[in-house]
């Protein structure tokens, strides 16, 4: 939240648009040194609605008519000590990451033959699901080790799989994308070495890497609840994650809501202390002074994978085959379809269609071979309950993506007009976006057991299992819009002020377009984050008797999981990789050109 | 009747140290067929004097009024010419002509007979389909420029419009501008032009009113007796130049001769 706000456009109370507030203080006329001000002001509010939030949960604690506070303040010391455990696995793990992430994306970045096998690499496990890798990293360390070092590594490693990946894309790309004139001259004054690192190479990568550690520490907590069950069989790690998923299955509302505090208060705290003033430290780094048409750098680490290599190959033979096939249905289809005043665009958009419709296909396609593999390979142990279970498998995918689908779309619907609110109005913005950064960074795993005991009567399993898919979509969406709407560049919004565009045709012509490119990446990340998600919230196990349990291609994984002692294992495997297939289609050939055509028409320059 | 008269305006924004006064005092008048430039040096508030006239910002005091009646919210018998042409990326030329009488609400019949007529005066025919980045910047701002003639404005604010170009593109779209200035048949009744440029200023406009530093004020409104087209070489135009050079740099102490005092009306 850098100030630099542009003055003629705060100055004026009543605008009707002024919708901007660059990041950055732009060069222009007419603008002043940033202006701090607004800083000071939204501070204070802020402190007070971050301890609004415990206040609210209190509220809450009040419908369980055996609380007291002296019952929950018995809890605060194991608490504390809990999430001091969790601090500390967390803590190893992003050291680990940034280790990782430095020296990975440094050598990637500085050499052109590990460039080509390491990116593609990296691009193929972000987009595998995290919780994937759940299942395999604990049965091999926990066999490796079964108590003490073994659960805790793995559950490390868990939270590295989760902080890791957009770090080193971070490192990466901010390498790749310092201004030549910058490198140039730091070759022509002959910089090398220590010097070279500390007076270029750092500063190009710090400010992408803060913002993307503060992505990684939210993604970890989201998984530290995961990590801390998942684990271990029957003795849980010593953890909040561990702490609150077992208050939450002894129905104990005391010990649920003392985890809950302590937790919120060391995110708030570690906002405050640490990633607050990181972030303004590291402001000063920027390169661009302008806002850049891709908005917050956010924006990019999710999205811009290379695949060059290996999946380019796969991809262009697909599409040259594809194309190859559709040309004379192309024309058969072309007759139902709407007539277009130009027929280059009708021709496209039948191809879209029909691609559409092959990418189905070809997902189809690919589960039968995974079924047919799995099968060979396990031939002789499946038994008949796990073959019935991988038969579904089909199925399974379809159903997963249906809830995807509906989940994203009541995303969108809430996180469209709440980001047009802050993104417009600088008071929405000051006393909202404090509370949603708490509630974004909030683990909504911790809540799931909540989700299943008290809502499940009235939503049907079904609904909760796409509220809990909604929890890790909608603030990849959130936030991508809010920083889209807000880099619009200052010039074209002050252009629409000037004449006079207002209402639908200001939506229509200038807001639409100039979130286009953040709504795609948002809604890469999004189901990014779903994709992740499913694994949790098709299949949940809370204790006391209670699950959660929908036909899905997660739930497949978790039971295979679950199971894996009689004979789940080739149920596992298959799963797994029906998932990273089906993801890895879908990103290849629907997001990745639909992000590149958005770059190509929506992209300011 | 003066068009636009700008009354004893100043503006001031707050800042981390208090409020900082942007210009003061600023009184003038831009009548029918006037063709004005403002000078002064960067962050004399040029810019933002353009943007109070239009109803884009407020003054901290005094008032600005257009044929009588107070500007108090964008006005729309003004277009402005952007220093970055503002133009949308994702509109074609034809399109971003469009933009302004889009919101006039014209039958769409209407408006893309207009929309032609400007695209052919500013020269952008057979580009009606192109969009933005596919141009080069003179051809950018001619699109800048259609699209704010196409409204038909009484007045036309120019931002630094040639600022961005190349000298030589440049040269050649101020001729354009000058040209269809001078044409009867086209708005606008009067020009505005910002510009830190005082050449520029000088061979383009009648009146040059020239700010000072920050806080500005008015340090003369010189009249430009020339016939036009202007001579750079010839030693009227040097000696103009140079006069508004010194009123820059010497804060207006000297040369008081041949311009007349400040805030005094403009006799057109």
């Amino acid at each position: 939240m850098a100030g630099g706000a542009r003055i003629h456009l705060t100055a004026q109370g009543d605008s009707a648009l002024s919708l901007v507030e660059p990041a950055s203080p732009g060069p222009s006329t007419g603008t002043l040194p940033p202006a701090a001000p607004s800083k000071i002001r939204w501070s204070r509010p802020a402190t007070l609605l971050y301890l609004a939030i415990p206040l609210s949960i209190g509220v809450l604690a009040a419908s369980d008519p055996g609380f007291t506070a002296a019952g929950l303040a018995s809890y605060l010391p194991t608490a504390t000590v809990d999430v001091s455990y969790s601090f500390l696995r967390m803590s190893a793990a992003y050291l680990l990451s940034l280790a990782f992430a430095l020296s990975y994306g440094y050598y990637a970045a500085a050499h052109r033959t590990g460039e080509r096998v390491m990116i593609p690499i990296l691009d193929i496990l972000q987009s595998v699901p995290i919780l994937g890798f759940f299942p395999i990293v604990v049965l091999v360390l926990y066999n490796l080790q079964p108590s003490g070092f073994g659960p805790n590594l793995a559950s490390v490693i868990l939270i590295f799989t989760s902080m890791s990946w957009n770090m080193v894309f971070g490192v990466y790309e901010s390498l790749k994308t310092v201004p030549s004139d910058l490198r140039e001259a730091a070759d022509t004054f002959g910089l090398k070495g220590w010097l070279r690192f500390r007076r270029l190479l750092f500063p190009a990568t710090v400010n992408r890497l803060v913002y993307n550690s503060v992505l990684s520490w939210t993604g970890g907590w989201f998984f530290l609840v995961e990590a801390e069950i998942f684990t271990t069989n029957g003795a849980a790690l010593p953890g909040i994650g561990s702490f609150l998923s077992f208050a939450a299955s002894g129905h104990n509302t005391e010990e649920f809501l003392a985890g809950l505090i302590v937790l919120v208060i060391v995110i708030a705290l570690l906002d405050f202390l640490l990633w607050r003033p990181l972030g303004h430290y590291a402001e000063r780094f920027r390169f661009d002074q302008a806002p850049s048409g891709e908005g917050d750098p956010i924006l990019v680490a999710g999205t811009s994978g290379r695949f060059r290599r290996a999946a380019s190959y796969v991809t262009r033979g697909v599409r040259t085959g594809v194309s190859r096939l559709s040309t004379p249905l192309v024309q058969l289809a072309a007759i139902t379809v709407r007539p277009s005043r130009h027929p280059s665009a009708r021709r496209q958009a039948v191809i879209y269609h029909l691609s559409l419709g092959t990418i189905l296909v070809l997902v189809w396609l690919m589960l039968i071979a995974i079924i047919v593999a799995v099968y060979t390979v396990f031939s002789g142990t499946i038994m008949p309950s796990v073959r019935a279970q991988m038969l579904m498998l089909p199925l399974a995918v379809g159903f997963s993506m249906g809830r995807l689908v509906i989940a994203y779309a009541i995303c969108l619907a809430i996180a469209l007009p709440l980001a047009i609110l802050m993104a417009r109005g600088p008071r929405a913005r000051r006393l909202g976006l404090p509370i949603v950064e708490v509630v974004a960074s909030f683990p909504a795993t911790a809540l799931f057991p909540v989700i299943i005991f008290e809502l499940v009567p009235y939503i049907s399993p079904e609904g909760a299992a796409i509220l809990m898919l909604m929890t890790g979509m909608i603030w990849y969406l959130f936030f991508n819009l809010l920083s889209g709407i807000r880099s619009i560049p200052p010039d074209l919004e002050e252009a629409a002020r000037s004449f006079g565009l207002k209402g639908r045709k200001l939506l229509r012509r200038v807001l639409v377009p100039g979130v286009f490119t953040a709504l795609i990446t948002g809604s890469i990340t999004a189901f990014g984050g779903g994709w992740n998600t499913l694994i949790v919230a098709e299949y949940l196990n809370v204790g006391s008797g209670q699950s959660l349990s929908v036909l899905g291609v997660g739930q497949l994984i978790d039971i295979g999981y679950a199971e894996h002692a009689d004979g789940g294992y080739p149920l596992m495997v298959a799963a797994l990789f029906a998932l990273i297939a089906t993801v890895i289609i879908v990103n290849e050939l629907i997001w990745k050109p639909l992000y590149r055509r958005a770059v190509e028409r929506y992209r300011y320059d | 009747m003066a068009l636009i008269r700008v009354e004893h305006v100043d503006k001031s924004f707050a800042s981390r140290h208090g409020s900082i006064s942007i210009m003061q005092d600023i009184s003038f008048e831009v009548k029918d067929s006037d063709f004005v430039a403002i000078v002064g040096p960067s962050g004399c508030g040029k810019s933002t004097l353009l943007r109070l006239i239009q109803g884009l910002d407020h003054p901290t005091a005094g008032s600005i009024s257009f044929r009588d009646q107070k500007v108090d919210a964008v006005c729309p018998q003004m277009a402005m010419v952007f220093q970055s042409f503002a133009l949308y990326p994702w509109l074609t030329v034809a399109q971003n002509v469009a933009f302004g009488l889009e919101a006039l609400s014209w039958s769409p019949e209407r408006i893309g007979s207009q929309v032609e007529r400007y695209i052919s005066v500013t020269g952008l025919d057979g580009f009606q389909e192109a969009y933005p980045r596919e141009l080069s910047g003179g051809m950018r701002q001619r699109v800048g420029l259609a699209r704010a003639l196409a409204v038909e404005p009484a007045v036309l604010l120019m931002d630094e419009p040639f600022s961005a170009l190349d000298p030589l593109t440049a040269e050649s779209l101020r001729e354009e501008v000058l040209q269809l200035w001078r044409d009867p048949q086209l708005p606008p009744d009067a020009v505005l032009l910002v510009s830190h440029n005082i050449e520029e200023a000088i061979q383009l406009a009648d009146r040059v009113i020239v700010l000072s530093r920050r806080p500005g004020h008015i340090l003369a409104q010189v009249d430009v007796d020339m016939p036009r087209p202007r001579d750079r070489k010839s030693s009227a135009f040097y000696d103009l130049t140079d006069r508004v050079y010194s009123l820059i740099t010497e804060g207006g102490s000297a040369m008081a001769s041949k311009t007349r005092p400040e805030g005094a009306p403009s006799a057109g």
